[in-house]
């Protein structure tokens, strides 16, 4: 386990290598970043068994106070800023925490990215920066593989903010299309405004403990050295890091424009990389969110719940199949803070993979109904079954998991967030928290019939399944898709479950609500069917719908306009300003105080120059006079 | 009191060092023209296997020899093993230039090994005389190597300039040992301490003999006012004697310093006191001096000689601060001189690459070197973001660690003149990576292509370089990533000098 800081060093040696030998390598490159995403995906399964043999005696490893579980270590100095030891002197580590949180993570990251990877040789053929698109996703990886492990803030961040460039240089990977440069600088920006809220915080907490160790941090959180109010603050701080990865209201509005990345990259960002960065953290610093009162935890539930619900609403009238997906992610990652807000830590984290899993599933399939018609309006496809059966079984295996039809990974993790839900807060937020699951099924279905279902329009005609290269990875996410839930349940043997791997304070045995799950079955089962008589049967009329409701539905399909609002806000309030400050610092700070000094310094230098004449005997008269000047200053100082 | 000859055998690398060079020499004697690259490749092996030899002989040695003229500790170790290790880069990286442009290429190689040997003694020397010899011993072997290329106008006016202003040097240290001699009657460091902490009456002659030490020390560093030779010495020199001035000599000459300093001077508190600020002064009309000057060169070699003589004004800040209670100081200034050295190496190997190219040594000629060459640009524009000092580079680091050392002492306005003598810096640095990555490909003075006038331009740079560029920016990146080992290494070497 202490080699598990392998894992993203893989990557990055990966990235390096492409970069800088990618032009005379075989296949660009691509195949060094999935040998080493493939070689992550090996290591993973090494800490998870090492991790599974240790007891307290291992080296570095100890029973956590917070989850009760074994958690291990390891660290070593970077750098020391100051003597060792003096007062104000700064310890700069970086090392590693493994935990169950770590591991599951890791195997969700490296799995995803290693299918994506293997789905992006086929789907990326061609395209003239080939090298540097697989240099990218590896760095992507080996960003996030590090964020995962880190077990100090400072690291943490670090990986954060390259997460952040990496999904900015793949956003905009077609950067010769405008709206791949707009929306890339959208989703760097918007992240940026809560990644000042994690720097914040986390040099808040340092303030206060002294260290970047997330351990030391809980552990002055436990015993109360770290008191009430700066703890919730910087709690909070942290969560506005995460409100901003994980597209959380009112940060949501970068992800759906991140669609103008490659489809495969689109894959990666929801499913395993950006967006779940934000639950990592919240679930990696629950003892600062969960201590004393839990206030932050409300905030936290709140917020989620409302990006949940609304996200929900909007995917529900997108007509871009993409976005469809890009409101779900949302929508999903509102039900993930919801479930943390509840205090159902393993619920999330069960739900981050089982989301992961079918969203990736999704992404790749949307990916090669793209491939293959190069449409993404919903409208212009339809009965893509009968072209791409293998797309079409497997997008709809992903559809009905995240929609929550029994047996499927979906299912179980909506319904470890539905109890949580029911546990810890009250009616109205399982009321809301039930109708946005329905919402969830309806769209999803929604999003099936209308992509696959119903007659093929003659224009898809030529359309055609995608070569193996991308069903395989599809065929394995999809196979996890249907079967990740078993490991919910507390198989015979020493494994208990997956509550109890995670098991964070609160140990969520599996168990099951009979009424929960039984209006949560009704409801996905009830919302599939009427999405197939609205777009199949089309035996409902959707206009009559539509005029009904014909106000809200303007709102929703505006995306309750907030990027109107964003847009009024930057153009009126925030260039105005800035016109301003530009004038002021061209006319002053430019000409006079920066340019001034330096234009002085540079005639200056030249100048100078001519000191050096090029006669020997000025040099040695210049030794000379240097000598006695030399000799009379150190006598001045003695005498 | 130990036997003269007890311990000879711990000076085993020496005299092995000095049977090389022979060898060398004499090889060369035998070899066929056309053959002579075999020297380069003995020295270097001959230098790997002293490498060992010393680290498996010296390792945690304590010892002095003579009566105390030479010291073999671990300050002596490390300084060895950097030398040794540098004589195999720099060779690695004159290989080239020397099999096409030079001739008696026998004999470069053995002056080399010499002037290495006279490095390894001057770290070692502990008396003013010994460390006067060696000094001789490796201000002979550069002035031959300056003068290289006899039959260019341009090397002999620096060769000769080189060698008046170095004996005029010469002079004044002996004089200044001589004095110093005259008042105390020692001329060991550890004595010369003792005797400055005793002596209370000012005797002028005292002063003036440690003033005149200095101003011979301070000319073999270019430090203001005596480095005006530096940059006419180091534009008329070869290519990678240049390098090698800048970056062997410089380190040789502050491993004395360091020692001088350490062992003869700060130990006699009260004086070394007074006499901080003499550096500190020094340190400061340095590194203002050459950083301004550098803005307005348009020679490369000339560029780099002021931008050395810059960095030495940061090194003397360094050695201002040293103190008898902290050794941050002087862990600093071999920090320094390490990452010195190593980003100094992969800069001149780019630039004596294009040199190999083109035999162009103007700023200017730079243009467009990016597009023909992206590998040596993109180690060429690192080594001068290190110089400049930005990180994750080891400048950064190096410069980190000096000025926070200075700044510890309280010399807070020299740590502050550092930082603004570094921005002056990146002008400079930065113009030259203008030049590189932004300014079109020069044309040539009739108009016609460069590339089409330099084929080689369009291919790759020699093996050997491409090995020192390569480790050399890894190094510079390691250092500036993840300096503790290097670090550690320097604690336990300047503990055998402070405390």
């Amino acid at each position: 386990m202490e080699w598990a800081w392998l894992i993203p060093v893989f990557s990055f040696a990966s990235a390096l290598l492409i970069v800088v030998f990618g032009r005379s390598l075989p296949s660009k490159g691509a195949f060094l970043s999935i040998l080493a995403i493939a070689l992550g995906f090996a290591g993973f399964w090494v800490v998870l068994i090492s991790w599974m043999g240790a007891d307290t005696t291992t080296s570095g490893c100890f029973t956590s106070e917070n989850t009760h579980l074994l958690t291990c270590d390891y660290e070593r100095t970077w750098f020391n800023a100051g003597a060792v030891g003096d007062v104000g002197s700064v310890s700069i580590n970086w090392g590693i925490l493994i935990d169950p949180l770590t591991i599951a993570v890791l195997g969700l990251v490296t799995f995803v990215a290693l299918m994506v990877q293997i789905y992006s040789l086929a789907y990326m053929k061609g395209d003239t920066r080939f090298g540097w698109y697989f240099a990218i996703h590896s760095l992507f990886a080996a960003a996030m593989l590090t964020l995962v492990l880190a077990d100090n803030f400072l690291l943490l961040y670090v990986a954060w903010e390259l997460v952040g460039i990496c999904s900015y240089l793949l956003i905009g990977f077609w950067h010769e299309r405008s709206s791949a440069r707009e929306a890339a600088k959208k989703a760097f920006i918007v992240t940026r405004i809560g990644d000042v809220g994690l720097l914040v915080g986390i040099l808040l907490i340092w303030r206060e403990v002294g260290t970047f160790s997330m351990l030391d941090a809980f552990e002055a959180v436990r015993t109360g050295a770290m008191s009430e109010g700066v703890t919730t603050v910087a709690a909070l701080l942290l969560f506005l890091g995460a409100m901003g990865k994980s597209a959380q209201m009112p940060f949501h509005v970068w992800l759906p424009d991140a669609m103008e990345g490659p489809t495969p990259v689109s894959a990666l960002i929801h499913a395993a990389t950006m967006v779940i960065a934000g639950v990592y953290l919240v679930a990696r610093a629950f003892p600062l969110f969960e201590a004393y009162d839990a206030d932050a935890l409300m905030v936290v539930s709140v917020v989620g719940l409302v990006t949940a619900f609304v996200a929900a609403t909007i995917a529900l009238v997108a007509t871009d199949l993409k976005r469809i997906l890009a409101y779900s992610t949302i929508s999903h990652l509102g039900l993930m803070m919801l479930s943390l807000g509840a205090f159902g830590v393993t619920a999330a984290v069960f739900h981050m993979m089982a989301h992961g899993f079918s969203k990736a599933l999704l992404f790749l399939g949307a990916g090669s109904v793209l491939h293959s018609t190069e449409f993404q309006e919903t409208g212009e496809m339809g009965g893509l079954r009968k072209v791409m059966p293998i797309t079409a079984i497997l997008f709809s295996i992903g559809a009905l998991s995240l929609g929550g039809i029994p047996i499927l990974a979906g299912f179980w993790s909506k319904d470890e967030i539905l109890i949580a839900v029911n546990e810890h807060h009250n009616v109205a937020f399982i009321v809301l928290t039930l109708f946005t699951a329905m919402l969830s099924a309806l769209y999803m279905g929604r999003a099936m019939f209308l992509v696959f279902f119903g007659p093929l329009k003659e224009q898809n005609e030529h359309a055609h399944e995608s070569p193996l290269p991308m069903t395989l990875p599809m065929l394995l996410l999809g196979i996890l898709a249907l079967g990740f839930g078993l490991i919910s349940f507390n198989w015979p043997g020493n494994y208990g479950g997956f509550g109890t791997f995670i098991y964070f304070l609160h140990p969520h045995e599996f168990h099951f609500e009979i009424w929960l799950g039984a209006v949560s079955i009704v409801l996905a089962v009830a919302s599939f069917i009427a999405a197939y008589l609205f777009y199949v049967k089309r035996s409902i009329s959707l206009d009559t719908v539509r005029s009904n409701f014909a106000g809200i539905l303007n709102v929703v399909e505006n995306k309750y306009y907030f990027d109107e609002v964003y847009q009024w806000t930057i153009d009126r309030v925030v260039l105005v300003l800035s016109r301003l400050i530009a004038f002021f610092d061209r006319a002053i700070v430019n000409d006079i105080i920066v340019n001034g000094p330096a234009d002085v310094t540079r005639k200056f230098g030249i100048a100078l120059r001519l000191h050096v004449t090029g006669h020997v005997y000025s040099y040695i008269l210049a030794m000379a006079i240097g000598s006695v000047g030399l000799a009379l200053f150190v006598w001045w100082r003695v005498a | 009191m130990s036997p003269l000859s007890d311990n000879l055998d711990l000076l085993t690398p020496e005299f092995a060092m000095a049977g090389l060079a022979f060898l060398v020499f004499a090889l060369d004697l035998f070899l066929p023209e056309g053959r002579k690259n075999l020297l380069a490749f003995v020295s270097m092996a001959g230098l790997a296997v002293l490498i060992v030899l010393s680290l498996v002989m010296l390792w945690d040695e304590d010892k002095s020899l003579y009566d105390g003229l030479l010291a073999v500790d671990s300050f002596s170790l490390f300084f060895k093993v950097f030398f040794m290790g540098l004589g195999i880069a720099i060779i690695l990286t004159s290989m080239d230039f020397v099999e096409n442009r030079l001739k008696h290429q026998g004999e470069f190689y053995g002056l080399l090994l010499f002037s290495i040997l006279g490095m390894n003694v001057m770290a070692q020397s502990r008396e003013l005389l010994t460390a006067y010899i060696a000094l001789e011993l490796l201000s002979f072997s550069l002035y031959v190597m300056v003068s290289y290329t006899k039959n260019s106008d341009k090397t002999n006016e620096s060769a000769l300039k080189y060698i008046l202003v170095g004996a005029v040097s010469s002079a004044i240290l002996l004089y200044g040992v001589s004095m110093v001699y005259s008042t105390l009657g020692v001329t060991k460091f550890d004595e010369i301490a003792e005797g400055l902490a005793i002596v209370s009456d000012v005797s002028p002659a005292l002063w003036v003999g440690v003033g005149l030490i200095l101003v011979g020390m301070m000319f073999k560093v270019s430090a203001v006012p005596f480095h005006m030779w530096a940059p006419d010495v180091y534009e008329g020199a070869p290519y990678p004697v240049t390098a090698y001035l800048a970056i062997g000599s410089k380190a040789a000459a502050f491993a004395l310093i360091l020692r001088l300093a350490s062992e003869g001077f700060v130990p006699a508190t009260e004086r070394w006191e007074q006499w901080q600020v003499v550096f500190a002064v020094l340190a400061a009309a340095t590194m203002l001096l050459g950083n301004l000057v550098a803005l307005g060169q348009k020679n490369l070699k000339r560029l780099l000689a002021y931008s050395s003589v810059g960095h030495v004004g940061f090194i003397l800040a360094g050695v201002t601060a040293l103190s008898a209670n902290s050794d941050l100081a002087s862990n600093g200034v071999m920090f320094y001189l390490v990452g010195y050295s190593v980003t100094n190496l992969v800069v001149f190997a780019a630039l004596i690459s294009f040199f190999n190219m083109t035999g162009r040594e103007m700023m200017s000629d730079l243009g467009g070197l990016a597009d023909h060459q992206p590998f040596l640009a993109a180690c060429l524009g690192m080594g001068l973001f290190s110089l400049a000092g930005l990180p994750i580079f080891v400048g950064f680091t190096m410069k980190f660690y000096l000025f926070t050392a200075v700044a510890d002492q309280g010399y807070l306005w020299l740590a502050g003149l550092a930082i603004f003598s570094s921005l002056i810096g990146l002008y400079y640095y930065l113009n030259v990576i203008r030049y590189i990555y932004i300014e079109p490909a020069l044309t040539g003075e009739n108009g016609e292509d460069l590339l089409e006038e330099y084929p080689a331009l369009t291919k790759r740079p020699s093996f050997t370089l491409i090995t020192v560029l390569g480790t050399g920016s890894a190094a510079m990146i390691w250092l500036g990533v993840y300096p503790k080992p290097l670090i550690d290494a320097i604690e336990s070497a300047s503990r055998a000098i402070v405390f």
